[in-house]
């Protein structure tokens, strides 16, 4: 047995909501059976970004801000936009406490400065709004059930390679921006709602904007495409060969191209 | 005009120019291959404004028997298509130069023209249009005149269209024909009769050669060093990088993408270096501005990738489609805090394919970020060369660790502190291999840790990469006399100016000795001890302060040695120019 590097206690407050983010991915990884060295964690700056030292898998600190690109990267696919758009099979959590604890309770662009629970930035209006978009869904860390199921479907989905799979996390900072009451009593739960059909993106939308004019705010499965095979059709370079001796034939046509 | 008085040469310059889409590079295009079939080597350039569509634009060739990397002192001959055209190439016509003026809108403004020049004026539009039905058609209508003046065969002139237009539809090819006949009659109005123009070419021994741009070199040269992933952002003049890989790499099972931002391009390509996958990303330097946190992040996280910055005049958006060297301060000092960085820096398209190769092998070797840094001519001009060496090239993979090499040993350390400080590495999915990569200041295990012993032993482990590659970093080019007193440095395009004023240097009995240097950082020791070998060393650089020479004396080479010789004009330099010069410089009359 090789040694690597031991998973670190996680460096968040006690009460934060990011506890339960990484319980549900955990959990998830567990309950699949994923191996540790066929995940990847990649995360970005601040408290989020310290998820990936606890969990023994292969982790990524990213600059801040690029996590997303990087991502896409390594999985040879892009940004929020660009990663709907190319609906590239990976999960990716937002872990959105609508502060920066790591540099002492400054605003984010999430943060709601109107004081009620709807939100002014919502990612989730985004990617129903681009149409190769598969995945959507919002959980709260504190209904830790619902938070499990979902990440749970978020990475069942994106290992089926059925594409890019986006979950947001209403994750309270207790420290600097504690809306636990506020979110929680906001909350209006898609999957308990009869009505809600996630395959109707056209319904979902309207639904969670109306829901926002009242100051509420949707978790669930807010949107599955029913339709999502295996997307992903792009090849994979780290797997080819590309030693000289192979491609010899192949180099000398190109080069060809340009006798005069 | 009889053969007595016809010249015969072995370098000519031409210059074709209108407005952009009347056709320009079609003319020059089909002058290449004519001369091309008489063995003659090219150097095709352009100058285009910075528009849409149109806009003054102007297709340079030389062609030459010897090997020529830049644009010759005098043109030969002018194919004007507009006033703007007579009074852009007139003041560079050669005294006895020809000009071909399309005189469809009146008579071509001499005033801009040296007393000397012949001038033919034709209505070439006017002729297109009334006998041909398309204006577009002027362009072989001003082939057949230029063919006539080279003296060159109707039937070797109407082959070489023929090729050309060989995958059109033959109506159209046809057509084309008819307006090479239309100019043939036209030549032979004014006095131009077949195969007894004012001007012969030479001829030399043809040989396998190819024609082809620095930036399609860099490209092919990465693809050939094994490159499977690229990113890119569309900027001038880089964007060739970017659509040359998009249609090749996919055909080898690789991917190129065109990235949302700089930003993205180089996070992405960060993203796919980590999977163990050669990936290059290229830019002007308006994005090699937005790149620098990602390659500081390359230097610190340790993760090889080649970034190609083809530098444009700046600062700022500056004058995108003309050259300058301008941006090496940036690539050699840029980023925050201190990493190891490695910038090569190729001239001919040659040194591009093999410099590109370089550079990715290096990546692999160090970890870390290697800069290749072209100019807009260097990037875009093309010349005829050798083939290059696609069977010669190796791969060298650095230290990289596989399942079977992880299960032989007790622990994985992703930044193992070592001797040459290159920690071996697992790329993701390895079995056993689970690491934690990071920008921030890490331990071996790749765990944030910031205490002051761990830091210092990261930074030098990090500094160690590149003594220990420093031998076999590419070595610069040289040329001129060895044992002269006087030298001349240069990077990129100046190779073709500096080669060549040095031979009419020596014409005039001063002797330099030139070098290219092909690494940039680290200053290689054999840089520094070329200015110790010379009196004076002039520094001949596309910027305005003199960024390559500051560089060069901030490792060692003695001040006193330096002499700056600077243009940021954007506008290349010609080898009579910079000759003239560097006599100015040394007091010697011209």
């Amino acid at each position: 047995m090789t040694t690597t590097y031991q998973p670190a206690i996680p460096i968040w407050c006690a009460g934060c909501g990011h506890f339960g983010v990484q319980a549900a991915m955990n959990g998830a990884i567990r309950t699949l059976e994923i191996p540790p060295h066929e995940t990847m964690i990649l995360a970005g700056i601040g408290c989020s970004g310290t998820v990936q030292n606890n969990l023994g898998t292969y982790g990524y600190h990213a600059l801040h801000g690029r996590v997303l690109p990087t991502a896409a990267g390594v999985h040879l696919a892009g940004h929020l936009v660009h990663s709907f758009r190319r609906n590239a099979s990976f999960t990716y959590v937002v872990m959105n406490n609508g502060v920066y604890g790591l540099t002492k309770g400054q605003n984010s662009p999430t943060f709601q400065s109107n004081g009620s629970a709807a939100l002014e930035f919502d990612a989730i209006s985004l990617g129903l709004s681009i149409p190769s978009t598969t995945f959507l869904a919002r959980g709260f860390a504190r209904w830790t059930d619902q938070l499990d199921r979902l990440m749970l479907a978020a990475v069942e989905h994106a290992r089926a390679g059925r594409g890019f799979a986006f979950i947001e996390v209403l994750s309270p900072c207790v420290t600097y921006n504690d809306t636990y009451p506020v979110w929680e009593a906001s909350l209006h739960d898609l999957d308990a709602d009869g009505d809600h059909d996630p395959a109707d993106r056209a319904a979902a939308f309207a639904k969670l904007t109306a829901l926002a004019e009242t100051g509420r705010m949707v978790v669930g499965q807010i949107y599955l495409a029913d339709d999502a095979g295996p997307a992903d059709p792009l090849p994979r370079p780290a797997a080819e060969d590309t030693s000289p001796t192979t491609n010899a034939q192949a180099y000398a046509e190109l080069l060809g191209r340009y006798r005069v | 005009m009889t053969l007595e008085t016809q010249r015969k040469l072995n370098d000519i310059n031409v210059m074709v120019a209108g407005q952009g889409g009347d056709g320009s590079l079609t003319v020059a295009n089909l002058l290449g291959v004519l001369v091309g079939r008489s063995g003659f080597r090219m150097f095709t350039s352009r100058d285009v404004a910075s528009r849409i569509k149109g806009g003054h634009a102007a297709a340079l060739m030389r062609a030459s028997i010897a090997p020529r990397g830049c644009m010759g002192d005098a043109l030969d001959l002018l194919v004007a298509f507009d006033e703007e055209a007579v009074e852009r190439g007139g003041p560079w016509l050669a005294e006895n130069g020809f000009v071909i003026f399309d005189s469809s809108g009146g008579p071509a403004p001499r005033e801009h023209l040296p007393a000397g020049a012949t001038v033919y004026e034709i209505p070439f539009a006017r002729l297109a249009v009334r006998d041909l039905r398309r204006d577009l058609f002027k362009n072989s209508l001003g082939f057949g005149v230029v063919a006539r003046i080279l003296s060159v065969p109707d039937d070797e002139a109407a082959d070489v269209l023929s090729r050309r237009f060989a995958h059109l539809p033959p109506r159209v090819a046809e057509a084309n024909l008819g307006a090479l006949r239309a100019g043939f009659a036209y030549a032979d109005d004014n006095g131009l009769t077949e195969g007894a123009g004012p001007l012969t070419l030479d001829r030399a021994a043809a040989s396998d050669r190819i024609h082809i741009s620095g930036n399609e070199a860099v490209a092919f040269g990465f693809l050939a060093a094994g490159g499977r992933f690229f990113t890119g952002y569309p900027i001038t003049p880089a964007t060739e990088i970017l659509t040359w890989l998009e249609r090749m790499l996919p055909r080898f099972g690789g991917v190129a993408i065109q990235a949302e931002d700089e930003l993205a391009a180089v996070n992405m390509a960060i993203g796919a270096a980590m999977t163990g996958t050669r990936s290059m990303t290229a830019t002007s330097g308006p994005g090699i501005s937005l790149m620098q946190e990602g390659v500081s992040h390359l230097g610190s996280a340790e993760i090889p990738l080649v970034v190609v910055d083809c530098q444009r005049s700046g600062p700022s958006t500056g004058m995108p489609t003309k050259p300058e060297q301008s941006d090496i301060n940036m690539v050699v000092h840029g980023g925050n805090g201190d990493f190891p960085r490695i910038v090569l820096a190729p001239s001919t398209p040659d040194d591009c394919f093999e410099l590109s190769v370089a550079a990715s092998n290096l990546a692999q070797r160090i970890q870390g970020p290697v800069y290749l840094i072209l100019d807009q001519a260097v990037s875009q001009d093309s010349v005829t060369t050798a083939p290059f060496a696609v069977d010669a090239v190796q791969l060298a993979a650095g230290k990289r660790l596989d399942a079977d090499d992880l299960s032989a040993t007790s622990e994985y350390r992703r930044y193992a502190v070592t001797d040459d400080g290159v920690s071996p590495w697992a790329v993701p999915g390895t079995p056993a291999g689970m690491s934690l990569v990071t920008g921030n200041e890490r331990n071996e295990w790749g765990q944030v840790d910031t205490a002051a012993a761990n830091r210092v032993a990261m930074v030098d482990k990090r500094a160690r990469k590149i003594a220990a590659v420093r031998d076999d970093l590419p070595l610069g080019r040289r040329w001129g006399d060895p044992d002269a007193t006087i030298g001349m440095l240069g990077i990129g395009m100046e190779l073709g100016a500096m080669a060549e004023a040095t031979e009419r240097l020596a014409a005039r009995g001063f002797p330099v000795s030139g070098l290219q240097p092909r690494t940039l950082w680290p200053v290689l020791d054999e840089t520094v001890e070329f200015i110790r070998d010379h009196e004076r060393v002039y520094i001949v650089e596309h910027n305005a302060e003199g960024q390559l020479s500051h560089l060069i004396a901030s490792v060692g080479a003695p001040h006193d040695r330096l002499r700056s010789i600077l243009k940021y004009d954007g506008i290349p330099f010609r080898p009579g120019a910079l000759a003239a010069r560097i006599l100015d410089a040394e007091g010697v009359a011209r």
